[in-house]
């Protein structure tokens, strides 16, 4: 067994795996309070990897920064998130809340009508060209940990704390406070919540709002390590996100945060010792057998029915 | 509160629509093509050439590169009287097709100039063979069999892959001393026969290959990297998106390897800046071309690969063709195919002359070898 292989294999599965994990998140949270599959959520990470683009330029673009590198990720992270943060929001806002009593499919529609035209948006706004980050300008990828041949840039080694940081944050925060609290209430049952004083609506834009920002933090992560930012780039992530928020169990916060890690995983892995041709028919069989055995998901839970 | 709600929700009725309406008054502009329901037999009343080339996607500085070097074409010697249709592909065979459904129903439209990539030459070649056969000639599809003769109405104004593998492979083996190369193809109908045919003549000359192969859309080949073991002396990637190969490039650095990676034509533009790396290219660079500074200057845009200039020299040869066809005052598709093929052009900005065989390909094409310093800049070398 070639260990460094391993381990070098393990690192690249764990940086893609942790922006599925938040891509994942955004979809898990807001499905778990509205029963909504939000798929504008893949646009909404584009929208993030953007702003980061945006701030970078702001500060010199990649090949004359002005600021320091630390600083500067910091307030392309900073802003993305709250951008798509707000973003989010006006989209709960404009698309879902007036649908909220509508069928089930009214909003699905929606949520595909919003994804297109935030892709169209990105598309007249920064055109169709790629933008790429460049991080390779101003952070040597060559630093980080190097044990024979095995090599980490120090950039997936941030971006990969960064997540983790980041579900371990939102973790707190459903767990240990009131607006966790009451967004535990809505998702178990709305109405009761709302009977019980919680101001429901507050409490969907505040899960919008975070899954959203996630998801922003993801756009630029990946901008970071991957480089490539165009406008088309949310679907294909979007589609690994949903996947993972499903095969973790959709609803379930931790689930997501497993299924985005297994997927990173398995691909890596699947490349590594098997086959880059077939990655995602094998990614993917290997996830329709584990909902056959597991239809709710790992973690998710099988909805009661009343008969 | 009812009333807010209202006001709301028209607010939000009225700013999606105008959002839309902007939008869709954007998309229209850039896809400007003829009335779909032109009067038939109306070719010379307003002959039309059909663009088709991805304008926006993931390859979209190829298309605007063609496009911009078409509309020169039109501007600089159509006479005022020939018209564009612009139709975006995606580089995406389904979009080809359908694009070329609508060129093909248009009794104006004599000839198309595109598609770009094979794929998409394939999706369309059923199309534009049906009926009024319309002739249509590729400025970049270079699979080898697209010129098999299946095809009676395809040309195309740069050499294909028959030239272009053993080109490479040649290089690679010749110059480079090659022992061990990793191929990675984007599996598409452009890059396999093409690492097939790279493989194939390493192969013959004695050269150990390792082929992997990965999907286009794909953005992370890290876990691909990792597998280019430490005697891998070279990667050549065939791909079709140049910023995926700088990606694969990065990548490749940020995990200490050292092999050398060689890119096919699809590689050759701005995007794709590695230090060291190889590429082949089915143009020169018509910047290095004596006599070509008024021709750059009159184009007036910048440019940053080699997928603009054909295309000006396919244009030409489409409204060079249809300009004859209509001299009598009446055109007909077969006729402008006819006159294709019997086309000549004396230095074109490509360099030589553009003659085509009897099945549809460049006369004496070849391929040219550049190898990219700091920042992208090219050298010839072979």
């Amino acid at each position: 067994m070639d260990w460094d292989f391993f381990v070098q294999q393990l690192v690249n599965g764990l940086t893609l795996g942790s922006v599925y994990a938040l891509i994942a998140l955004g979809y898990t949270m807001v499905y778990g309070i509205l029963k909504l599959l939000n798929f504008a959520h893949g646009e909404v990470y584009m929208m993030g990897a953007f702003a980061g683009f945006g701030v970078l330029s702001l500060f010199g673009g990649a090949l004359g920064v002005t600021i320091n590198v630390v600083v500067l990720i910091g307030l392309m992270l900073a802003v993305a998130m709250i951008g798509t943060g707000f973003l989010g929001v006006a989209i709960e806002r404009f698309a879902y809340r007036p649908l909220r009593n509508a069928p089930r499919i009214a909003p699905l529609i929606s949520a595909l009508g919003v994804s297109f035209f935030l892709q169209s948006s990105a598309l007249l706004l920064f055109g169709a060209d790629f933008r790429s980050y460049e991080t390779y300008e101003y952070i040597d990828l060559a630093s980080g940990i190097h044990w024979g041949p095995l090599n980490i840039s120090v950039v997936r080694i941030a971006v990969i704390l960064t997540a983790f940081a980041l579900m371990f944050g939102l973790t707190l925060l459903v767990a240990r406070t009131r607006l966790g609290k009451a967004m535990r209430a809505t998702a178990f049952d709305r109405e009761a919540a709302a009977m019980q004083g919680i101001d429901v609506d507050r409490v969907i834009v505040a899960t919008f709002f975070i899954g959203s920002a996630l998801a922003g933090a993801a756009g630029v992560m990946v901008g970071l390590v991957f480089y490539k930012v165009y406008h088309l780039m949310g679907f294909l992530a979007g589609l690994k996100g949903f996947t993972a928020a499903v095969v973790g169990g959709i609803g379930s916060i931790p689930g997501a945060m497993l299924g985005g890690l297994l997927i990173g995983l398995s691909e890596a892995f699947i490349t590594g010792y098997v086959s880059s041709t077939f990655q995602d028919v094998f990614v993917f069989s290997i996830l329709i057998v584990l909902l056959l055995v597991r239809p709710s998901g790992l973690l998710g839970k099988a909805d009661i029915q009343k008969v | 509160m009812h009333g807010r709600k209202r006001k709301g929700v028209a607010a939000l009725a009225v700013l999606t629509i105008a959002s839309l309406a902007i939008v869709a008054s954007a998309f229209a502009r850039a896809d400007a093509g003829p009335a779909a329901t032109a009067a038939p037999n109306a070719g010379c009343d307003s002959p039309t050439i059909g663009f088709q080339g991805p304008i926006t996607g993931d390859a979209a500085f190829i298309g605007k590169e063609q496009l911009g070097f078409s509309q020169y074409a039109i501007k600089k010697l159509g006479g005022g009287k020939i018209k564009l249709s612009q139709q975006d592909t995606q580089l995406d065979p389904a979009q080809a097709s359908t694009t070329g459904t609508k060129l093909h129903a248009d009794a104006n439209v004599l000839a198309v100039v595109g598609p770009a990539g094979s794929q998409e030459v394939l999706a369309v070649a059923p199309i534009y063979k049906k009926g009024q056969r319309l002739p249509f000639i590729s400025g970049s599809a270079t699979r080898t069999s697209l010129t098999n003769g299946s095809i009676p109405n395809f040309f195309r104004v740069v050499p294909n892959d028959s030239v272009q593998a053993p080109t490479t492979a040649k290089f690679l083996r010749q110059v480079l001393k090659a022992k061990h190369v990793f191929i990675v193809d984007d599996q598409t109908a452009y890059s396999r026969p093409l690492a097939n045919g790279v493989q194939a003549n390493l192969k013959a000359g004695g050269v150990k290959v390792t082929r992997n192969s990965v999907n286009q859309k794909v953005t992370d080949f890290s876990s691909l990297v990792s597998k280019i073991g430490d005697d891998v002396t070279h990667v050549y990637l065939p791909w079709q998106i140049a910023a995926n190969g700088q990606i694969f490039g990065q990548q490749m650095k940020e995990q200490g390897k050292k092999a050398v990676i060689f890119g096919s034509d699809g590689l050759d533009s701005g995007d794709f800046k590695i230090q060291g790396a190889y590429i082949s290219a089915f143009a020169p660079d018509i910047r290095g071309i004596k006599g070509n500074a008024a021709f750059i200057r009159g184009y007036g845009k910048k440019f940053v690969s080699n997928f603009g200039p054909p295309m000006y020299v396919a244009t030409q040869a489409a409204i060079l063709a249809i300009q004859k066809a209509c001299a009598d005052g009446d055109a007909t598709r077969a006729e402008v195919q006819k006159n294709l093929r019997a086309t000549l052009i004396p230095k074109t900005p490509l360099g030589g002359n553009l003659q085509f065989t009897a099945r549809g390909d460049v006369k004496g094409a070849k391929f040219y070898i550049f190898k990219l310093g700091a920042g992208g800049k090219k050298t010839l070398v072979g």
